[in-house]
């Protein structure tokens, strides 16, 4: 099962923020399931990979301390045409990417 | 009296579950590049140590770190962490100190990135939120209080 992302760039002199809107539940392995009285078992994203024209420039890891459907900004050297890439990959060892042109 | 007993059931099994769980934070098929001791860290200065190798950070005014004063929500509180201000930015990690496992995340950046990260965080109760910023091999630090009416820890 693949996760869905969601991104938005644009390059404005020679810098692009990006934005990632990540479908995730981000389940930190602490919520108690009231019904039964177990923690719901963890689920969220560990790693987190942002790339330019297919070099690494960002890399992150993330606890289940994030929000879930989590969003995330960041900001690159890249201009309008450059390809932006973000892959992620949660404990369970799901995956999803998503690849943009800027603006 | 049986609804005593009820009482006492529950709350038995739940502070089991809370033993499981905590067993269960240290995940025992992990990714070789995730951080497991950095986000098993029960407190700051401990995950501090096992991302940076240090706990030693200067407080810094170059590091504007934007957070609400009070989150209504702490399941989603809005964090900015603007470092663009210092030149070799090379991590930012952003840290809960009073929540379960501090470490929240953390990013590492390649030349082609700013010293810049947006993102929402949970947060379980009324406490600081820490960005640390590593450049040019040296810590710094910027601390806010966040005061959270609904805990976004769950429980």
């Amino acid at each position: 099962m693949s996760i869905k992302i969601r991104m938005r760039g644009k390059s404005k002199s020679g810098v692009a923020e990006v934005k990632a809107l990540i479908k995730h539940p981000m389940e930190s392995g602490h919520r108690m399931d009231k019904k039964t009285g177990k923690p719901h078992p963890a689920k969220f994203i560990e790693t987190v990979e942002i790339s330019v024209n297919g070099t690494k420039a960002v890399d992150a890891q993330w606890s289940g301390f994030v929000s879930a459907n989590p969003y995330v900004s960041v900001k690159i050297k890249a201009n309008s045409g450059d390809e932006v890439a973000i892959s992620v990959v949660d404990n369970t060892g799901a995956k999803g990417s998503s690849t943009l042109k800027l603006k | 009296m049986k609804r005593r007993s009820f009482l006492k059931g529950t709350l038995a099994t739940s502070a089991t579950a809370v033993a499981v769980n905590a067993g269960l934070l240290i995940p025992t098929t992990v990714l070789a590049e995730w951080n497991t001791k950095a986000f098993g860290s029960k407190t700051t200065d401990d995950a501090l140590s096992s991302v940076f190798g240090s706990n030693s950070a200067t407080e810094s005014s170059d590091i504007k770190l934007k957070a609400p004063a009070i989150a209504e929500n702490g399941a989603v509180t809005p964090i900015t962490v603007d470092a663009t201000a210092i030149s070799g930015v090379e991590s930012i990690a952003i840290l809960g100190s009073k929540n379960p496992m501090p470490l929240v995340c953390e990013y590492t950046f390649a030349p082609a990135a700013l010293g810049f990260v947006s993102t929402r965080i949970k947060l379980g109760q009324t406490m600081n939120v820490v960005a640390i910023v590593k450049a040019d091999g040296k810590l710094l630090k910027a601390e806010q209080e966040v005061k959270v009416t609904i805990g976004g820890c769950g429980g």
